[in-house]
């Protein structure tokens, strides 16, 4: 078949929701796209948002507003996040359900037919449209679908089962391709391309057990990082508070739980105690995540008052009507069933937060363009909309409408002739030969380290020291453990020498991308010497965590005046370690205010 | 000392390898998994005979049910090993890649064929554009809620890997290709595009391969009541044979 | 659109059902007169010989062998489709299923000399009518008696499992309920008539 020389060729890694959404785009567009990912694209990890997406549909006769989903938004980030980058969100959200309604999405609907909006953490008004308690997958599935459709048009080219490994940028410095690796061959190979876009995801893999699915490492991400992209507000890792705790992975229990009426609490003096609804009469169980993480972990670190005296605490839906559970939550509910063995609908649920998502990530203009020209990026490897802390339901919000900003994007940025002279050959067999001679390295190691022990490792030490509660101490404990893990790395052996799906081979190469990404987010967070969202930092006094009359720890204030700006880290390329700088980030429409479930909002 | 569970799994270098078996210690402990023992085995890829081998290679993502992505064949039986708890099933455990599907290496498996078979049916509904043109149609939520059941398919394979009608030795497109096409039928947009996706249903490895051994319902790890759906298809395309006949 | 595949599957779904449903209902009417003794078989047979030979001949080329002709080589086809896996999936409906091809392969071989000795052979070539003695001579061999009861109650099987399977296929029963209902009727429909079968064989020894 002869090939359209003239269309323009988008390469877009990673196949979630993001990804897929920008494909759609770019094709409608005119566009061509090569879509990478680990898995087939229906595999991927978006499929595990349960709860819902956020749009403000006004449904339910709340007089629910747009301003109002901006307001919460930033609020609960933070006024950390971009506010103009946000309003465009929240405005396009309404616009953006409607569309997947249209795509088929199967999104839970009221008896008279309209969609069913229920409650989510840190809004007052229902506002979270939802299937089930599996949105992600559906929604993941309905573009899936329509990818499908133009794959079999023949303008979508996917490589399924091609790992990313780096970007080629041309002699000009713009990125014009990438180098990836089949995952079952093995073969290496030179991709040329107008724009490339990463929606590549999270980097939960870091913290080892997390809710996030084994696929997401961060290894792209830090990929590029090497390469000169800049990383944004890593520091902000959202801690999500009720997962089912697991040895191989935390599950998670939708914040729907609560959304539907779930109530959290542990037995005091002999008696439930529903220490959220205490704590914040305002909001209740439905505090935002960091909120709600930092109160669970107190009640069970500190306090001791977890079940049996284990890190847990119960989720309780047992007294709402099983049917209605059923409708609503059967998803999870089952899951939970699955795996633990006890019906929820009868026994309250035992959870414990987890880590569960990644504010920050490849720093991103408005438009999503990175500041390597040419890398895009989108989703939840980028960092934008979120600030300081995530509101639940609105991560399918900002990856379906990252990837409706990205793809036009990068279709306008192919198209703009900025983006210089294409690669030759030359170029392209270079990049190829510098990737295979590194994985032909990996292949002859033979030293005496397990990479997955390490692995393991690396997820204990993120989670002592850069999890719910930090401090400067534990910080740079954390840094200097981790520059000796990265040693350690050079001496790992591997035993699969094999020349098909060399899973331990990749695998080596991603941990050594997770253990850079894991300097990014210590430093990250040793860096702000403040507490805001999801980062929690105690106050040091004589080199102790200070405590206050009560026995409480004292947490560092937020600091608008030195840390109302955006975290920027570079890779050093000599030493292996981040840079930080600060950045200014707009914040002109809402002026900053304390953060207080406590008490109502007042704007 | 801690209890240990054993492992006999079937592995295979290479696509056109031969398979062999290998046995593999792992330490209990309770809730354990079969995706998590995989995960020990990776640490410490010994066989209970002290031979230090490559660790074995299987596909997983989510590790919740949700990405179909784990399945292969424990005791005989196709499902996915994230969610087979060690607790409910017989010692030592026997694992195996679905050989319905090609086998790339160890538990590894090809699943491609059924995402071309979602091509063949069509399994899409025929948008105008991504951009904001109306609001969708309401949509009665009975028949949503039935979508819904449909739409939780997750491509994992366990139908086609039970179902004895499906392998090289026939083409049908399975169990779960078959009965999406019974949910983009369902949408209110999908509908107009309902004759074409029958059509397809009615070609060679489509619907009338279906033997009604009914075992696609009896593994599908998501409940899906698969055989229900396919009778209603099989009304369905007997309707459209008739429309194909007397309406032209 | 002409879909070949899909008007064959729906034919031979029909034709196994309503015109081999037919014959194997006739054959059980017919033979089950042997519980009255040889004279109640032999006026059945007698009663059938009174149908004008052109008509008769017509209506077991054209009711019964062409059916079973196509019947039989497109089940074959069908058959070959299948790895039969019960000993992993033993469900009911999965023994069902790989019966219904061991059965229809076991039919296949019985069918064959069951036609070709006593409808060609003995009644074609040597032109002896067939009669209650002739059977019951037949019968002496215990071979014979086992495969002939085994051969009949393959029928029996494969045709009530095909009702089960027929009202599927045909979308009459969807849902569980109704398919579980047909399912039971069929079966008991099948014991009726594997004892009836018995009981007919059985009266060859007992006159």
């Amino acid at each position: 078949m002869a090939k359209d020389m003239t269309k323009k060729k988008i390469i877009i890694v990673g196949g979630g929701i993001s990804g897929l959404l920008a494909t759609i785009k770019v094709c409608e567009l005119g566009g061509e796209v090569y879509l990478f990912s680990y898995c087939p694209v229906k595999r991927s990890h978006s499929l595990c948002a349960q709860g819902g997406m956020n749009a403000c549909m006004d449904t339910k006769g709340e007089h629910d507003s747009i301003y109002e989903h901006f307001d919460d938004t930033v609020y609960g980030g933070d006024f950390l996040a971009d506010q103009l980058a946000v309003k465009g969100m929240v405005e396009a959200a309404p616009k953006l359900i409607k569309m997947l309604d249209r795509m088929g999405v199967t999104f839970t609907r009221t008896p008279e037919g309209n969609l069913d909006l229920r409650n989510f953490g840190g809004q007052k008004n229902k506002r979270t449209c939802f299937s089930g308690s599996t949105t992600g997958q559906q929604i993941l599935y309905a573009l899936d679908e329509q990818v499908r459709r133009w794959e079999v048009k023949g303008v979508v080219h996917k490589y399924e089962f091609w790992e990313f490994i780096k970007i080629i940028k041309n002699k000009e410095g713009i990125c014009r391709g990438i180098v990836a690796q089949s995952m079952n061959t093995m073969e290496i190979k030179s991709f040329p391309a107008d724009t490339v876009i990463l929606a590549t995801g999270g980097p939960g893999q870091v913290f080892g057990r997390c809710t996030a699915s084994t696929i997401c490492n961060g290894s792209a991400v830090s990929a590029v990082y090497q390469q000169g992209a800049e990383i944004a507000n890593p520091e902000f890792i959202q801690i999500h508070p009720t997962a089912i705790p697991g040895s191989d992975k935390n599950r998670l229990m939708s914040e729907a739980c609560r959304g539907e009426g779930g109530r959290v609490w542990v037995y005091k003096d002999g008696k439930p105690w529903y220490f959220l609804e205490e704590m914040y009469p305002a909001y209740g169980n439905l505090v935002p995540r960091d909120v709600a993480s930092r109160a669970i972990f107190k009640v069970c670190v500190h306090m001791g008052l977890g079940i049996n005296g284990e890190n847990r605490v119960y989720l309780d839906l047992s007294h709402i009507d099983g049917d209605y559970l059923l409708r609503k939550l059967g998803g999870i509910l089952e899951m939970y069933s699955e795996f633990v063995g006890q019906d929820p609908r009868k026994v309250p649920m035992e959870i414990f937060p987890s880590v569960h998502y990644s504010m920050g990530g490849i720093w991103v203009d408005r438009f999503h363009f990175t500041n390597i020209p040419g890398l895009m990026a989108s989703g939840e490897c980028d960092y934008q909309y979120h600030g300081a802390n995530r509101l639940g339901a609105n991560s399918l919000l900002s990856a379906a409408y990252s990837g409706t900003v990205s793809g036009p994007e990068a279709m306008k940025w192919a198209k703009s002739g900025k983006n210089g002279s294409e690669l030759s050959e030359a170029e392209m067999e270079a990049a190829r030969a510098e990737v295979q001679r590194e994985y032909d390295k990996i292949l002859q190691m033979n030293g005496s380290e397990n990479a997955h022990k390490l692995h393991h490792e690396m997820g204990d030490l993120m989670y002592k020291y850069v999890a719910i509660e930090r401090d400067n101490n534990g910080l740079d404990a954390c840094l200097v453990e981790l520059k000796k893990l990265l040693k350690r790395w050079d001496d790992i052996g591997i035993t699969d020498r094999g020349h098909v799906a060399n899973q331990e081979a990749m695998f080596v190469r991603q941990l050594r991308n997770m253990i850079l990404y894991a300097m990014a987010i210590t430093k990250g967070a040793r860096c702000r010497d403040e507490s805001r969202g999801a980062h929690a930092k105690i106050v040091l006094e004589n080199g102790q965590r200070k405590h206050d009359e009560n026995g409480d720890l004292v947490f560092m204030g937020r600091d608008d005046k030195n840390f109302m700006f955006t975290t920027i880290i570079n890779y050093d390329p000599k030493t292996e370690e981040p840079l930080v700088s600060y950045r200014e980030f707009d914040h002109s429409l809402i002026k900053p205010r304390a953060r207080n479930y406590a008490v109502a909002k007042k704007e | 000392m801690a209890e240990k569970v054993r492992f006999i799994i079937e592995r295979q270098d290479a696509p056109d390898a031969k398979p062999y078996n290998q046995e593999f210690d792992v330490d209990y402990r309770p809730g354990l998994n079969v995706v998590a023992s995989l995960m020990e085995i990776q640490k410490n890829p010994v066989t209970v005979d002290g031979k230090k081998v490559p660790p074995v290679v299987w596909e997983c993502n989510c590790l919740e049910k949700v990405c179909g992505a784990c399945m292969m064949v424990i005791n005989g039986k196709a499902q996915q090993a994230c969610c087979a708890l060690v607790d409910n099933l017989k010692k030592p455990i026997k694992l195996q890649p679905a050989r319905t599907f090609p086998v790339i290496r160890d538990l590894l498996i090809d699943r491609s064929r059924m995402f071309e078979a979602l091509k063949r049916i069509q399994g899409w509904i025929e948008l105008d554009g991504s951009w904001e043109n109306r609001d969708a149609p309401i949509q009665n939520p009975y028949t949503a809620r039935t979508a819904y059941e449909i739409s939780r398919c997750m491509t994992c394979g366990c139908c086609l890997e039970a179902c004895p009608n499906v392998g090289p030795q026939s083409d049908f497109i399975g169990p779960a290709p078959t009965v999406q096409a019974y949910l983009f039928n369902l949408h209110p947009l999908g509908k107009f595009d309902a004759p074409k996706r029958l059509n397809v249903l009615m070609e060679k490895g489509g619907i009338t391969s279906c033997g009604n051994s009914q075992n696609c319902e009896a593994v599908c790890p998501k409940s899906i009541k698969l055989t229900k759906y396919l009778a209603q298809l099989n009304r369905d395309v007997n309707i459209q044979a008739l429309k194909n006949i007397f309406d032209n | 659109m002409i879909h070949t595949t899909f008007y064959l599957r729906r034919l031979h779904s029909l034709c196994g059902l309503l015109v081999l449903g037919m014959v194997l209902f006739e054959h059980i009417f017919t033979n089950s007169m042997a519980i009255l003794g040889p004279e109640g078989l032999n006026t059945a047979l007698e009663m059938m010989e009174l149908i004008p030979k052109p008509i008769f001949i017509g209506l077991e080329i054209g009711g019964i062998a062409i059916p079973l002709l196509f019947h039989g080589i497109y089940g074959i086809y069908i058959a070959l489709q299948a790895k039969n896996n019960p000993q992993n999936y033993g469900y009911v409906r999965n023994w069902n299923f790989a019966l219904q091809r061991w059965t229809a392969w076991f039919l296949v071989v019985f069918l064959i000399w069951h036609v070709g000795y006593l409808r060609c052979y003995v009644k074609g070539v040597t032109g002896t009518p067939i009669s209650f003695e002739l059977l019951q001579n037949f019968f002496q061999n215990p071979v014979v008696v086992v495969l002939y009861v085994i051969g009949m109650w393959a029928a029996i099987f494969h045709f009530c499992n095909g009702i089960s399977t027929f009202c599927m296929t045909w979308g009459i029963t969807k849902g569980p309920r109704s398919q579980k209902v047909i399912s039971c009727i069929s079966m008991l429909l099948c014991a009726g008539m594997c004892l009836i079968t018995l009981v007919f064989m059985g009266s060859y020894f007992v006159y």
